[in-house]
């Protein structure tokens, strides 16, 4: 890991320019923040990370504030939670019926090609773990 | 690009999706009901939680969203979203990505909140001709569902395979943490007598095997 050494703040346009250019990488990377786990996205960005961490908080501050103020909720968790406990290729059968081909491909005019699919079931028969 | 958050686990519709999504241009939400957070999932948290997926996936939060951010922060109090709020900033972006929403027991929805969030999804699709809709439920909300998305839905019953079955039971005897206890007879009886049993047996024989 190489840290920042240089000044806190920018000196001439120079580094301002070059300072610039990490921050908006690191702007890049706070969304993939919540695209990846973290942990893979902060060992993937340490540069950026730590000069951008000195020279524009406020920016990543008000973007998570924005995100969490959107919703607090976190359904990612339960979407990890569930994969972990999934066996690999029940349910596959539906992603080869008619019913799925259709809903998933491209819009088109024909009415028939509904927007939304519904799959009912009982209680147990692992609606969840299908998704 | 994919934006599904921190999802590198198995699945198999939001795989799929999220896979050739990969390959192209579309974003995939998700979203789990379940009855023990229903204070936590009101509408606006619900669908406020799409938003915010959407959102994270792209290059710069919208300036819609922006705005009404720094409106509220001058406000007095709470987070001060409503679900018209939400449904505004859904209106505000536009974009040509593929979308594909996925929400998993609609059943455990409150019903009143229920009514509110069909409604609000079914105006995100009428705007939206690129956006996907895919839901599970137990039998006793399709019909609604019929009703509320004015009968633009698809319908799918999920049904147990013998096959499925069959893989889920090879699994979980292989992770068996008291192997020693098991015998090949009772292990034969297993693999032959629960693929003949129905779902609702299933969920009861589930249910002792978590039992003292």
């Amino acid at each position: 890991m190489r840290l920042y050494h240089g000044p806190r703040f920018p000196q001439s346009p120079a580094i301002a320019l070059t300072n610039l250019k990490l921050t908006n990488t690191f702007l890049l990377s706070s969304k993939a923040v919540e695209s990846k786990k973290m942990s893979q996205v902060f060992s993937n960005n340490n540069n950026s990370f730590i000069i951008a961490n000195t020279f524009n908080y406020s920016a990543l501050d008000d973007e998570s504030k924005i995100l969490a103020w959107l919703s607090p909720l976190e359904p990612w968790v339960r979407h990890r939670d569930i994969g972990a406990e999934r066996v690999d290729g029940i349910g596959a059968w539906l992603l080869e019926t008619e019913e799925f081909r259709r809903w998933h491909s491209a819009p088109t005019e024909d009415e028939s090609n509904h927007a939304t699919l519904f799959c009912d079931g009982n209680p147990g028969v692992g609606k969840s773990y299908i998704m | 690009m994919v934006m599904l958050i921190g999802c590198d686990n198995s699945s198999l519709v939001i795989d799929k999706l999220s896979d050739e999504a990969g390959e192209g241009d579309a974003a995939v939400m998700c979203f789990y009901f379940d009855f023990a957070a229903r204070n936590e999932q009101s509408p606006v948290n619900m669908l406020g939680s799409l938003l915010r997926q959407f959102v994270s996936g792209l290059k710069m939060i919208p300036e819609v969203i922006v705005q009404d951010f720094q409106k509220q922060k001058t406000g007095t109090g709470g987070r001060g979203l409503q679900v018209s709020g939400i449904m505004k900033m859904f209106q505000g972006i536009t974009t040509t990505k593929r979308t594909f929403i996925c929400v998993d027991a609609l059943d455990e929805c409150v019903p009143e909140h229920r009514m509110t969030i069909l409604e609000s999804l079914r105006q995100i699709l009428q705007g939206s001709p690129n956006t996907r809709l895919f839901m599970t439920g137990r039998p006793q909300v399709r019909s609604e569902v019929e009703r509320r998305l004015d009968g633009a839905a698809a319908f799918i019953s999920i049904q147990p395979t013998e096959d499925g079955v069959i893989r889920y039971l090879y699994d979980k005897l292989r992770k068996d943490t008291t192997p020693e206890i098991m015998s090949s007879t009772l292990e034969a009886e297993i693999m032959r007598t629960i693929p003949e049993m129905n779902s609702e047996t299933y969920v009861e024989a589930s249910a002792r095997e978590k039992l003292p």
